[in-house]
């Protein structure tokens, strides 16, 4: 099965942690079912170019937080999780990616108060495109 | 769990050649990729785990059994395919394979099958009129359906087309799918290390550089993009730079001395497989 997951090795985020929340978010988004059979830790492994022992610490991460199950002698599936958990990892991604903006902004030495301006910029640019 | 493959201060001399000390241990469920320069002792130190000569030093234990004692019980753990074999050229494929399915009580009938078509070998053909690539297709399909707890590839693709060895790597990480598997691969392929590998057993010149888990080593480098003028003198971790180009060997140090003295950094890369392993084999190389 060919999933969605992309991992960037130049970013500062551990391998496995970007496994992790990409997994999260591929299901709390309902991209994922439950009871989707995950493919095996060694085809991920070759798929991601990355070892088995990075991909085993995501899925084991995955399995300890509820996300996924393994069930011994058949593989790995999505987990049935709560509306709840799902709303909670929604709004974590959101928040991760609008701080990442902001530190990107930040890194190229723009104020707060520009950042400001730019986000509200683009929230108004939408109202407009919705009415 | 015991370790499947255990190598204890291995010494080898040929002529003045030499290699070692290796200590090495594979455990069960791994693909380690066997990485070195033309002539590092790769298939030398393959050849001693076979026993297929003497080490002047040193252990070789497969599953608790020492391969040059004798109990040669260990034989039937591994499945070996060497560069070249010597004595196949006047029998065919089907006769190849009446000789070997015999000898492995797990020989895989379907696999084997399978691997013929997904590669298109002539079984009625006699190997020595095979071409190169068509042999190697032929010596895999002979040696992986052998399901032994060990496979022993020694740069089994080096004449295949593309096509074929994206198959093999398939074929591969399906056979891995058994999970107590393990597999030692010799290979320049920049594929098979990318795709396959967990582990990294690096040879320079019969020495041991290193044997290393794939992220762990590829987190050991980074290259920065810097804007700002940097000292004469060589920095922390530095090991080349070029214009505002600089490659770390040890990003920590790199960034804590960087952070110090209030030098930013546009960019931060890591670095291509094929480029660490430039790097571990030739240090005085700049990329």
């Amino acid at each position: 099965m060919d999933l969605p997951i992309k991992i960037s090795k130049d970013s500062r985020e551990p391998i496995y942690h970007q496994i992790v929340n990409q997994f999260k978010a591929l299901i709390a988004g309902g991209h994922l079912a439950r009871g989707t059979p995950l493919p095996s830790i060694r085809a991920l492994s070759k798929d991601l170019e990355i070892s088995i022992i990075t991909t085993r610490r995501a899925y084991q991460d995955l399995e300890v937080q509820g996300f996924i199950k393994t069930l011994q002698g058949k593989g790995t599936f999505v987990a049935d999780i709560s509306e709840d958990l799902k709303e909670e990892v929604k709004v974590t991604s959101v928040h991760n990616i609008l701080e990442n903006a902001v530190e990107t902004a930040l890194s190229y030495d723009y104020t707060l108060e520009q950042v400001k301006a730019i986000f509200l910029e683009i929230l108004q640019a939408k109202e407009k495109g919705d009415s | 769990m015991d370790p499947l493959l255990y190598i204890e201060n291995l010494e080898k001399d040929v002529d003045d050649f030499h290699l070692g000390p290796v200590n090495l241990t594979i455990e069960p469920g791994t693909i380690t990729a066997l990485i070195g320069n033309n002539g590092s002792g790769k298939s030398t130190l393959l050849k001693l785990i076979m026993n297929l000569a003497q080490p002047e030093m040193g252990n070789i234990k497969v599953n608790n059994l020492l391969v040059h004692g004798n109990n040669e019980s260990w034989k039937k753990l591994i499945a070996y395919q060497p560069q070249t074999i010597i004595g196949w050229d006047p029998f065919t494929g089907n006769a190849l394979k009446e000789m070997i399915a015999p000898l492995y009580p797990n020989w895989d009938e379907t696999l084997f099958q399978k691997m013929v078509d997904l590669f298109n070998i002539p079984l009625h053909k006699k190997f020595g009129k095979l071409s190169q690539g068509v042999q190697q297709k032929l010596n895999l399909a002979l040696t992986i359906p052998r399901n032994t707890p060990l496979l022993i590839l020694d740069e089994p693709t080096s004449y295949m087309d593309i096509p074929s060895k994206k198959i093999l790597i398939d074929l591969l990480v399906d056979w891995m799918e058994a999970g107590d598997r393990s597999i030692i691969i010799a290979s320049h392929q920049i594929d098979d290390i990318r795709k396959l590998s967990d582990y990294l057993f690096v040879l320079h010149d019969g020495e041991v550089i290193g044997h290393f888990e794939k992220e762990e080593l590829m987190e050991r480098y980074a290259r920065y993009w810097i804007s700002e003028p940097l000292p004469e003198a060589p920095i922390p971790g530095e090991v080349s730079r070029e214009g505002n180009v600089l490659l770390s060997e040890n990003p920590e140090a790199t960034e804590s001395y960087l952070e110090a003295n209030n030098t930013r950094w546009n960019n931060r890369s890591s670095l291509e497989m094929d480029d660490v392993i430039t790097l571990l084999l030739n240090t005085t190389t700049t990329l």
